[in-house]
């Protein structure tokens, strides 16, 4: 399917704070949580439309890198957005989110929209930490916040396209130069038309990491 | 989607054995793919996945079916008749979500144990469809998640030597896409990870070399498309962005690198060694620096980057690799190489043993290495392999030790710190040389007495090398000096590597004298921008601040892909250039690098005599009033007023002026006491009259107890309001003056005179005695007469501290007297007010700060040096640097 641009996504946060299982609700709806089943997994694209724009979104989960240093700078930069998920039953996680927005500062690019998520909200009678803090968190770092639930799917909608739609007004008022691949963003393959050197979606050349 | 299985009966459960079954009898019905069920297919396999999950963790029945009527093999069927990317893009991520979601071990290995999931990894999908490509290198990302002892085996087979899982996914190794090269890399170290001996032979044996071979190929293409940048001159937008994301892809590159070389897999990185040093380090990097003069003929025609580009490749290298032997090694050819490690001596022995580095493609793209995996062995590059790997460590290190000896690239670095025309050049040398000395894989033996200090028993350094620092330093002491402030930073942290040892210098006479001399050109280069006005001492404060919160770190400096542009280019704020990175443009930016100069090398010829600083800094704004503590206030000046802070909340206060600063005070309930609530500095203030409001002034603080801010005071009159103003605005000139002559001192000028006098200031006094404490008359007093004493508060751990307003209440104003620290400590303490519990912390917690006395009109710079030295004992005894005596 055509698009007119594509933003490339991770989700980063600590280990089992939920990144897969928001990232399967998000791009499969047909895995609804009924059953007491709940299912991830680290990819996944899915088309939503802004502005009248089609736009796809991919999502890369950037679960079991923590070891190698290069991976996850690599996809730092890699990506036009994040989204920084912490579980709201359990404190520690909420408490590492500096340790993850300094690594996200320090090797993405200065554009990358960051999405603060409080996921599990479905759990009240367990949360460990108040929607509040979450909010001062998010405000004092500048950053978009929502609490969410993989289990229900609430928010799960509103946390990705919110993100996008920050992407895309960035992109409008020129921050983001789209015509630089690193950044995350790509330009589908029919709205090219003012940079014919850009050939979106272009395979098997060998070289990458051209820019110029 | 269900109605589809409207005619099949469709179970009422979907988790169960039965629904299981019933979707089984709907793929048999459906072996065939068409555009009609499509559809069907794709929901038929996503609900077996479900099953699946919910069996693994429910059911153990449900896996056995799937495994009795061989149901993966149905997924094999459907890929095979390529029905197109719609139906493969969803096979794929069910298997994803499939194997994400087992945890039974047992499951997994049912899934795994019979080959399907290796045909699936070798089929042709189509991958220049974007979508396939990212759902089958995200598959193959996840399976190498699962992988351990166990479960290697079934993707990597003993028996017929291959392992699709690792040789499909390095093909993608160079993929356009930024995400599917991460991928292949988290895979490969996913792979290595595992440790198990046969795979990681397979690897080695088969793989290695062709795949480190195109690595090193593809990240030396990088960097002559990032030469290529650099000397593109455009110095656009469009440049720095494309330099920005080509440095950063390098520093990935080695990153990636040393993520595989600590992984400690011996036989791996002996392979990846031997690419790196001979296909790329040596013949790219190393060889860009011979200058284009002292190439041979047949030389000048291989691939060469610019000498800037590759000092600072190096830097990176150094700052980021540290695995022996390949820094070891690499460390060797730089200091001892010669020439000849790029030549071909017919008649050596040695040479014809050793492979010539060269920077060439390799024989095959991966994939056709890979594909042709049963002769390996033809490649030029396994050729290379075996030569190598006959010789041993041992024998390799000799080899090199014989033909390395001269130091060429060495001396050409060296040369590289000449600053003719600018620093470019000299900053990344002093990089290199500097991440080198640092680099903690290289042994010590090797760069002692050449990049550190050292050895021990008779330490030594080479001069050459130490001269061309100590000619930096005094170059950039120069008044229309090239030297960036980065430059000067790196060569004083160099030649702190360089001549320091155990805390001490080993710097030889004439060089100590030579560093004393820049030192003294320095602070003529300060002295031609000394201003006797705010404006300098703000920027001096702020300059020495900055220096002490932001010392140098070479590795971010290394990151910074805008140093590599020329600093000619980028002298101006606009370029966004940090300043410490570019040159001073207009004067007031040359007066803060001529103040940082100077305080740059102050700092290193105090480290170099082994004396401490006691001069600065001006003001230790860390030694204000505590917040919450309770002073003793009898004997001083308070002004009733009310304070209006950021919040707007109204506060009653009195205001207390004492030598230094401007405290406000709630009253204590013990009687003359009263608790700091926010104290500043008087040279920190502003003060303006409010033009609405003449009994309101405003007072805008730059440094408090409570930050920056702008607060409201109200006086209970116009005159009292008009008198504080005036006192605040005197003292304020006083504390500035003082800080002035200060700094005068600091850079060998003549102290300014002061004209005010002391029987101007204004002192309000508040009669002793009543409960509450309102301020009584004003009246202008000749002699400053308050002096308080501190006492511990509980919550301010013991760091408060008392004032002397006064140090000699006693004598009538001298302006030309030193006031003896003696003295000062005996009048901190008033016997009058103090309690005895209080005397017992005088020790610590007591500090004098001595001067209401104001600034003395003619203080010559060796009584200023005596009443240093007293200071300095002083504060040994209250071990914090606490009582600050300013000048005096
Ligand atoms: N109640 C509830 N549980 C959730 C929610 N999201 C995830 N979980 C559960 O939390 C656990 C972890 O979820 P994952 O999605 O695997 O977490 P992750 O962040 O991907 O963890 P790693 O892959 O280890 O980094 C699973 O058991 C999920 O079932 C939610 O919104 N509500
Ligand atoms: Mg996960």
């Amino acid at each position: 399917m055509s698009y007119a641009y594509l933003f490339k996504y991770i989700i980063i946060g600590d280990t089992g704070v939920g990144k897969s299982c928001l990232l399967l609700q998000f791009t499969d709806k047909r895995f609804q949580p009924i059953h007491d089943l709940t299912i991830g997994v680290e990819f996944g694209a899915r088309m939503i439309t802004i502005d009248g724009k089609q736009i796809k979104l991919q999502i890369w989960d950037t679960a079991g890198q923590e070891a190698f240093r290069s991976i996850t700078r690599s996809y730092y930069r890699g990506a036009a957005g994040a989204l920084l998920v912490y579980d709201i039953t359990r404190r520690e996680t909420f408490e590492h989110l500096t340790t993850w927005l300094e690594d996200a500062r320090q090797h993405s690019n200065s554009n990358m929209v960051i999405m603060l998520i409080g996921n599990k909200s479905d759990l009240e009678s367990r949360r460990d930490v108040k929607k509040e803090e979450g909010e001062t968190f998010a405000r004092e770092h500048n950053l978009i916040f929502m609490e969410t639930s993989a289990k229900t799917a609430a928010n799960v909608e509103e946390a990705f396209i919110n993100t996008a739609k920050e992407i895309y007004e960035k992109i409008q008022e020129g921050v983001f130069d789209i015509n630089n691949e690193a950044n995350g963003i790509k330009i589908g393959p029919q709205h090219s038309p003012t940079n014919p050197n850009l050939p979106p979606g272009s395979q098997g050349a060998n070289q990458s990491g051209g820019c110029c | 989607m269900y109605r589809l299985f409207g005619g099949f009966g469709k179970p009422k459960n979907p988790h169960s054995l039965e629904n299981l079954k019933h979707l089984y009898n709907v793929l048999l019905k459906n072996k065939t793919v068409t555009d009609n069920n499509r559809g069907l297919l794709v929901e038929v396999l996503r609900s077996i996945t479900e099953i699946l999950i919910w069996g693994d963790q429910n059911d153990s029945s449900v896996f056995d079916f799937f495994l009795e009527r061989n149901m993966l093999s149905f997924f094999l069927e459907i890929l095979k008749q390529k029905c197109g990317s719609y139906v493969n893009v969803q096979l794929l991520q069910t298997l994803n979500i499939l194997f994400e979601n087992i945890r039974n071990e047992t499951s997994l290995y049912y899934l795994l144990s019979n080959n399907h999931v290796n045909s699936i990894i070798v089929h042709k999908f189509d991958f220049s469809d974007e979508e396939v490509m990212a759902y089958y290198i995200s598959f193959l990302k996840t399976l190498s998640l699962k992988l351990n002892v166990h479960t290697v085996n079934f993707f990597y087979n003993v028996h017929t030597n291959d392992f699709p899982l690792y040789t499909e996914a390095i093909k993608f190794f160079n993929h356009p896409e930024s995400m599917v090269r991460i991928a292949v890399r988290t895979l490969t170290l996913n792979v290595y990870k595992v440790g198990d001996k046969s795979m990681l032979s397979f690897i080695r044996n088969k793989t290695a070399a062709p795949y480190f071979s195109n690595l090193v190929w593809f990240i030396g293409s990088h960097v002559l498309e990032l030469d290529a940048c650099v000397s593109n001159d455009a110095n656009n937008q469009n440049q720095i962005h494309c330099l920005a994301d080509l440095v950063a892809e390098h520093l990935d590159h080695l990153h990636y690198l040393n993520d595989i070389l600590t992984l400690d897999i011996s036989d791996l990185n002996e392979v990846l060694n031997d690419h790196l040093l001979n296909k790329l380090l040596t013949p790219l990097y190393i060889f860009s620096l011979i200058p284009d003069d002292q190439l041979k003929p047949a030389q000048t025609s291989k691939p060469r980057m610019s000498t800037i580009v590759s000092l600072f490749l190096l830097s990176q290298v150094f700052l980021i690799i540290s695995m022996y032997p390949l820094v070891r090694t690499l460390t060797e050819i730089i200091l001892q190489g010669s020439l000849d490690i790029f030549e071909h001596d017919e008649d050596s022995p040695v040479s014809n043993k050793l492979i010539i580095p060269s920077f060439v493609p390799p024989p095959k793209t991966l994939e056709e290495s890979l594909d042709s995996a049963t002769t390996p062995s033809t490649s030029i590059v396994s050729t290379t392999e075996s030569n190598v790997s006959n010789i041993t460590d041992e024998e390799k290190e000799q080899i090199l030790a014989q033909e390395l000896q001269t130091g060429f690239f060495f001396e050409t670095i060296i040369k590289a710190l000449s600053c003719e025309e600018n620093d470019h050049k000299a900053l990344f040398a002093l990089c290199l040389l500097h991440s080198i000395s640092c680099n903690k894989g290289i042994n010590q033996d090797l760069l002692a007495g050449t990049l550190i200090a050292g050895p021990s028993e008779k330490p030594k350094y080479n001069t050459r090398l130490v001269e061309k620092l100590i000619e930096i330093m005094s170059l950039s002491c120069q008044p229309r000096s090239g030297i960036r402030l980065v430059t000067l930073e790196l060569t004083i942290a160099l030649l702190k590597r360089l001549v320091v040892l155990n805390g001490r210098s080993i710097l030889q006479d004439a060089h100590f004298a030579a560093v004393i001399d820049a030192k003294e050109e320095s602070i003529q280069l300060a002295q031609t921008f000394f201003k006797n006005d705010d404006v300098f001492l703000d920027t001096f404060e702020d300059e020495y601040t900055d220096m002490k919160r932001k010392p140098l770190n070479v590795e971010f400096l290394m990151m910074d892909s805008k140093i590599l542009l020329s600093p000619s280019t980028t002298c101006t704020p606009l370029t966004g250039i940090e300043f410490r990175k570019r040159l001073p443009c207009g004067n007031v930016e040359r007066a803060r690098r001529a103040i940082r100069v100077f305080l740059l090398i102050r700092e290193f010829s105090l480290m170099l005599t082994g004396e401490m600083e006691l001069q600065l800094p001006l003001t230790d704004r860390s030694n204000c009033y505590q917040v919450n503590s309770a002073l003793d206030f009898n004997n001083a000046d308070l002004i009733h007023c009310i304070f209006i802070g950021k919040d707007g909340i109204k506060a009653k206060r009195f205001l207390v002026i004492d030598s230094t600063h401007l405290i406000l005070i709630e009253p204590d309930s013990r009687l003359g006491w009263g608790i700091v609530k926010l104290a500043a500095f008087l040279q920190d203030i502003e003060v303006v009259g409010d033009k609405e409001n003449p009994q309101c002034l405003s007072v805008t603080m730059h440094h408090s107890t409570s930050g920056a801010l702008t607060a409201k005071f109200i006086f209970d009159d116009h005159v009292r309001c008009m008198a504080a103003k005036q006192r605040l605005t005197k003292a304020r000139t006083i504390a500035r003056v003082q800080k002035l002559n200060q700094l005068a001192r600091l850079f060998d000028l003549p102290v300014q005179t002061t004209h005010s006098s002391p029987g101007s200031r204004m002192f309000f006094r508040h009669p002793r005695s009543g409960g509450r404490r309102l301020p009584g008359f004003a009246a202008p007093i000749k002699v400053p007469s308050s002096s308080f004493a501190a006492a511990k508060n509980g919550s301010s751990n013991g760091h408060c501290r008392s004032l002397s307003s006064s140090p000699k209440p006693s004598t009538t104003y001298c302006p030309n007297e030193d006031i003896p620290l003696e003295n000062i400590a005996l009048k901190t303490i008033n016997p009058a007010n103090v309690a005895s519990s209080v005397e017992e912390q005088s020790e610590t917690s007591n500090a004098s700060s001595s001067q209401d006395a104001p600034v003395n009109d003619t203080a010559e710079p060796s009584d200023l040096e005596t009443s240093f030295s007293q200071i300095s004992v002083s504060s040994k005894k209250t071990a914090r640097r606490k009582g600050k005596v300013e000048t005096v």
